[in-house]
């Protein structure tokens, strides 16, 4: 750190050479940041609300438009396009204010009748009720210069669940590709998943600091690392540990550490006649599973250890729960009392979506045998397994890459009934806590409910997480305030700066 | 004179329909491939969270219900009009082809061009002095190096020459006009591809100038006395070339199936990150469609190649 402030201040061109050299560097505006991210041009998509596969499209979309709420630092929720939201005491009608003189590209303002159009339009689409749950279409509504969002059940929760996809566009916008959006960067060009975008000088949220971003498009990490090292682009964004390994030894450049960015648990299937149904024989896994290695080999050592409840970066994960550790004796006890058939040779199932996790699934196997526990690993093509393993396994890898909320996790994969239930866990226990929690304004009440559904999660789910993988970001040593956020937080540039070399 | 021209023109209709009829079967081969591997599109591109019911509401809206006999045939329909069809996601496949099948011709045609100059230049240069130190080096590196994979070279080429060196971009980045936005991006990739071709056709240069060496007209020119460089050009040569053109007609396809490693290490915007992708999402049309472009220039190559056969061959009646 001393390095680079240093390297800040040499440059001599900064204003406040009065300023004593140990207060951080003050952001400067202008530059350019070439920032290189993932993507396949098979599975371009220009459409904010279509199907994003494209980390590379994704960004280039969070930076052109804005969406209702978006991932925050101390609070999960942060305004974005929406300045503040408040609920009826029914916890299920929302009313969201629109920020002040948020206008699209062109210079017409934004207005609720925009939103509004845009949220139906993102609810018609094929994935629209898992984007927009509880939300029927004709329950988005415009109240003057409010947006009203009924929902079904109540829901304290709404405002996190409209982080990711709520793009807003002008209401009626037909060519979708080249539309103005109200975001922070306005788009110069785009040509087959690459992109110039040049400040918005009147975003609503404040000007951003750089002139403009260069969106480049890599199939491979190998090849981005390369583009970085090599000083074409400023950014590697999400480039992974492999990399992060190789630039270690560069001194000029920064290698940017996310935390709880990528959850890669494995499934064991909970429901009637899987042999994983006992709960003993889930917790004996969990005892038999040595963590410490797991994110040494796994993750090369570039995350931390897990403690089998999912949604690590929420403020209000319990990180006083009794850490699981390893203790081979106990499992075994355990296997027993639950008459696990040790003699059988049980399938663990995998894909090579996300770097790590068949490495994962390989690990895990070979250190559950010194429990006695016989598992093969079976690697299957991605397209094979989400179509008949996903949901419907004994026993498989997955990953998750928005961690920062316990309820999230809760509503999409755990309770009973949610339509992406993993493990086909049911248990009222959790049920009624996550209604509790869901269904209150009132803060003490809800964060005792999001302690107990994470003791119930710790106890008993169809989980066994080890571990969390950091995000990890390649960066030149201009690059400053690169966002630290998780997952999808990554995105958010405007208050990146670049230092005058 | 006019009967061997329309016997000539004959030929090369007959040819023509028969490569035609090639790519079509190619093409009903590729449909029945990706029929046969599991899941389809539908679910490769769908999102978590879509229900069964949507997923199936997309399975209707990209035709795959249909059976796979139809879907080829309806495909194939819209051939002749230059229609490819639409993407699982949605974007008509000839727009994204765009972009990356001329960047992927441009590499593939630069790397043929490359390796035909070099192969001749080696292969004359050591067939001028057989049996010389010269001779035996050129001959034994092209045997070493035809063998390597092309994604080694590839490698090999970024570490020395763009981490090491820093000499030479290590990664081709696309300008706004869709090509790659510098020249220099160029050569590592067109040398990767072109270095293992190189050795390939040196050593069928070599060899059929060897050949041509034993026949009575070159023995005749000289003892005639004449240079040796215009023994080459007037009498070696001619003979060699159905036999040269024959090994840069191979080349071709073995050009472009490296391409796609190579395009893959270097990140050049090309078909063959598109065609990697098409794959894994099931995306039928855009495999077509890409084996549909790539064949009609292999198509063409290969017919150049046989008409400086027939070209060649006329000449020495």
């Amino acid at each position: 750190m001393a390095l680079l402030a240093a390297c800040g201040g040499s440059g001599g061109s900064a204003p406040e050479s009065a300023a004593t050299t140990t207060a951080p560097a003050k952001p400067v505006s202008g530059g350019t940041l070439r920032i290189g991210a993932l993507g396949r041009v098979s599975a371009i998509t220009r459409d904010p609300h279509g199907t994003q596969a494209n980390e590379s499209d994704y960004l280039i979309i969070s930076l052109i438009y804005d969406t209702l709420t978006a991932p925050g630092a101390t609070e999960n929720t942060a305004p974005r396009l929406a300045a503040s939201w408040k609920a009826d005491d029914d916890v299920k009608t929302w009313r969201f204010t629109l920020a002040q003189g948020a206008t699209f590209h062109d210079g017409t303002p934004v207005t609720a009748e925009d939103v509004v159009w845009s949220l139906r339009r993102l609810r018609e689409t094929p994935s629209g009720a898992a984007r927009l749950p509880g939300i029927k279409t004709e329950n988005i509504e415009a109240d003057g210069d409010t947006v009203v969002l009924t929902s079904d059940y109540a829901n304290a929760d709404l405002p996190l669940l409209l982080r990711l996809t709520t793009f807003v566009m002008k209401k009626d916008t037909k060519e979708v590709a080249d539309a103005p959006g109200s975001g922070p960067f306005k788009l110069e060009w785009y040509r087959d998943g690459n992109a110039r975008l040049v400040r918005n000088d009147a975003w609503h949220g404040g000007e951003p600091y750089l002139d403009a971003i260069e969106v480049k498009i890599f199939e491979s990490p190998q090849a981005m690392a390369n583009a970085l090292l090599g000083g074409q682009i400023d950014v590697a964004s999400n480039v992974g540990a492999v990399a992060a390994r190789t630039a270690a030894a560069r001194p000029d450049v920064q290698v940017l550490r996310r935390p709880d960015d990528m959850a890669m648990p494995i499934v064991m299937r909970t429901a009637e006649g899987s042999p994983f149904a006992d709960p003993k024989v889930r917790e004996a896994l969990r005892l038999a599973v040595d963590r410490e290695a797991m994110v040494k080999q796994v993750l090369s050592g570039y995350g931390k250890v897990a403690n089998d409840v999912l949604g690590t970066g929420d403020p209000a994960y319990a990180e006083d729960l009794p850490q699981r550790a390893r203790d081979l004796a106990r499992a075994k006890q355990l296997l027993q009392e639950a008459g696990f058939d040790l003699s059988k040779t049980y399938q663990l199932r995998t894909t090579e979506d996300i770097a790590g996790l068949a490495e994962s699934a390989a690990l895990f196997a070979t250190q559950v045998r010194e429990a006695g526990v016989q598992i093969e690993v079976v690697k299957e093509d991605s397209g094979t397994f989400w179509d008949k393993t996903w949901l419907k396994g004994d026993l498989y890898t997955t990953y998750w890459g928005t961690n920062d909320s316990v309820i999230f996790f809760s509503s999409k994969v755990m309770v009973t009934g949610a339509g992406q239930n993993e493990a086909a866990w049911s248990d009222a226990e959790f049920d009624e806590t996550y209604k509790q929690a869901v269904g209150t304004l009132d803060e003490t009440t809800r964060a005792q409910a999001l302690r107990k559904i994470q003791e119930i999660q710790h106890a008993r789910s169809g989980y066994l997480l080890w571990g969390m993988a950091d995000g990890i970001d390649l960066a030149a040593s201009t690059v400053r305030d690169l966002p630290k956020l998780p997952g999808y937080g990554r995105v958010q540039l405007e208050r990146v700066w670049l230092a005058r070399a | 004179m006019a009967g061997s021209g329309i016997a000539a023109i004959t030929r090369l209709a007959w040819l023509l329909t028969r490569r035609i009829a090639l790519l079509a079967a190619l093409l009903a081969l590729v449909f029945a491939v990706v029929e046969a591997l599991p899941g389809d599109a539908a679910d490769a591109t769908s999102e978590r969270g879509e229900s069964v019911a949507d997923v199936e509401r997309r399975r209707v809206l990209l035709g795959l219900d249909q059976p796979v006999a139809v879907r080829f045939l309806r495909w194939m329909a819209g051939l002749p009009s230059g229609d490819l069809g639409v993407s699982a996601r949605g974007e008509p496949v000839l727009s994204l082809l765009a972009g990356p099948l001329p960047n992927t011709l441009l590499l593939g045609g630069l790397a043929l061009a490359v390796t035909v100059v070099a192969a001749l230049g080696l292969g004359c240069w050591a067939a001028l002095r057989p049996g010389s130190m010269t001779d035996r080096v050129i001959s034994a590196s092209a045997t070493a190096v035809l063998a390597l994979p092309e994604f080694v070279i590839a490698v090999a080429l970024v570490l020395v020459f763009a981490l090491w060196a820093g000499l030479l971009p290590a990664a081709t980045l696309a300008g706004p006009d869709g090509a790659p936005a510098a020249w220099s991006m160029l050569v590592l990739p067109v040398l990767a591809l072109a270095i293992p071709q190189i050795g390939w056709n040196a050593r069928i240069v070599r060899g059929a100038l060897a050949d041509e060496a034993k026949a009575s007209h070159v023995a005749a020119a000289v003892l005639d006395g004449l240079p040796s460089r215009r023994i080459l050009t007037h009498h070696l040569l001619p003979g060699a070339l159905p036999a040269i053109a024959a090994g840069v007609a191979t080349s071709t396809g073995m050009l472009l199936g490296g391409a796609v490693a190579v395009e893959t290490i270097f990140n050049y915007p090309g078909v063959g990150a598109l065609l990697a992708g098409a794959v894994a999402d099931r995306d039928t049309p855009i495999i077509a469609g890409v084996v549909a472009l790539t064949g009609v220039a292999i198509t063409c190559v290969l017919l150049a190649a046989d008409a400086i056969r027939a070209w060649a061959a006329g000449v020495r009646r």
